[in-house]
């Protein structure tokens, strides 16, 4: 989807106050149809192209990320602890970094957090934010098995606890997402990272 | 007190030559290498500018990104056009700490910051509202900011072309950069 038809969609909603501060409004947003989701040129840490076609048929959680957004930042070893706990159920996990660096961002950033999980996967032209439709980051996009998104959510979240469990859980089953799974958000960290 | 009297004194100053609906433009602030600038310092480039802010606690906009592909996308003409990022929290966003965060979206890429009044003088400047929110803990560092987003195109003379939405396409803003660029836009 392009920024301008979400633009449109937000301000049809009432979402968007022009002149009023940039409230983003969060959770998980459940859509009324699944929808497509426009091919992506996205690379391993070897360059090596590592697009959505590489989730093989499996539902997938494909989380927006960027070294400069702290929150999306704090939430990556979250996702890092869930990706072995459910893709042995069968859904994939995919922590996509916008960086503009490149894969060395990434890596950093993967290196520093101790992330042991998670592979490197770059928007290798940087399109992603644009192209699905991602004003503000961490977005957390939830796709079914034939790589529609069917929800996503907005702002960061505790992605290995139990409520995220059994919101993956219902999307492989292919069961009908409603906003009340959505995963608590993540606990305030009491200072300044 | 003395300094509250200042700065209202500055404030009535600066409304009585600027205007007080006029978007004026006008800043002197601190770039994330140390030196002080004013809007004058950029003269001669086209400014692509926004306000925010580094630590984002919940969310954060991804307009710098926006700006760093309309960069990519003017090609050769990115030269001409210098993209500005002030900050609107000045006790956090240290000039180092900007000089990091700025390089991420480009090497081009200009960080400014300075002491609550300059940033609060140049905010105005540009009619951009922000609120600093009382600490959400404990640690007087953990608060948030709300404030108003969007992409001031400036001309190269600084001034004031168009503002652009936050949610606008990287390929709209180069081809409004790209017109004052070529002189098809003039300033308001």
């Amino acid at each position: 989807m392009r920024r301008r038809d979400l633009l449109v969609g937000l301000a049809a909603a009432g979402l968007i106050r022009p002149t009023a501060a940039a409230k983003v409004e969060q959770g998980l947003f459940v859509h009324d149809r699944p929808r497509p989701v426009a091919a992506l040129d996205i690379r391993d840490n070897q360059g090596q192209m590592a697009g959505f076609d590489s989730l093989a048929g499996q539902p997938a959680l494909v989380n927006l990320w960027a070294s400069w957004c702290l929150p999306c930042v704090a939430e990556l070893p979250a996702l890092d602890r869930l990706k072995p706990l459910i893709e042995p159920e069968g859904a994939r996990i995919m922590a996509l970094c916008l960086d503009r660096s490149g894969a060395i961002g990434a890596v950093n950033t993967y290196a520093r957090l101790g992330i042991r999980n998670l592979a490197v996967h770059v928007d290798h032209h940087r399109r992603a934010g644009e192209v699905l439709g991602a004003p503000v980051l961490p977005t957390t996009l939830l796709m079914d098995r034939s790589g529609h998104e069917v929800a996503r959510f907005v702002g960061p979240a505790q992605w290995d606890g139990p409520e995220a469990m059994a919101l993956m859980r219902a999307l492989i089953k292919g069961q009908t997402l409603n906003p009340a799974m959505a995963p608590p958000p993540p606990a305030k960290t009491t200072t300044a990272p | 007190m003395q300094r509250l009297f200042a700065i209202l004194i500055a404030t009535a100053l600066f409304a009585g030559t600027a205007g007080a609906q006029e978007l004026t433009g006008r800043f002197l602030l601190d770039s994330h290498d140390g030196g002080r600038v004013t809007d004058q310092s950029f003269a001669g480039k086209v400014r692509m500018m926004t306000f925010g802010y580094t630590f984002c606690p919940d969310i954060c906009p991804t307009t710098l990104s926006t700006m760093a592909a309309a960069i990519d996308a003017l090609g050769a003409k990115a030269s001409q056009v210098v993209p500005i990022f002030v900050t609107v929290d000045p006790k956090r966003d240290t000039a180092s700490h900007l000089k990091e965060y700025v390089q991420a979206f480009g090497p081009s890429f200009v960080g400014l910051t300075g002491t609550t009044e300059m940033v609060e003088a140049a905010a105005k400047a540009f009619k951009v509202r922000y609120k600093l929110h009382p600490p959400m803990t404990a640690d007087p560092d953990n608060y948030l900011v709300d404030h108003s987003a969007g992409i001031y195109i400036m001309d190269r003379d600084g001034r004031f072309v168009a503002k652009l939405g936050h949610l606008s396409a990287p390929e709209d803003v180069a081809e409004r950069l790209a017109q004052v660029i070529d002189g098809k836009e003039k300033a308001r």
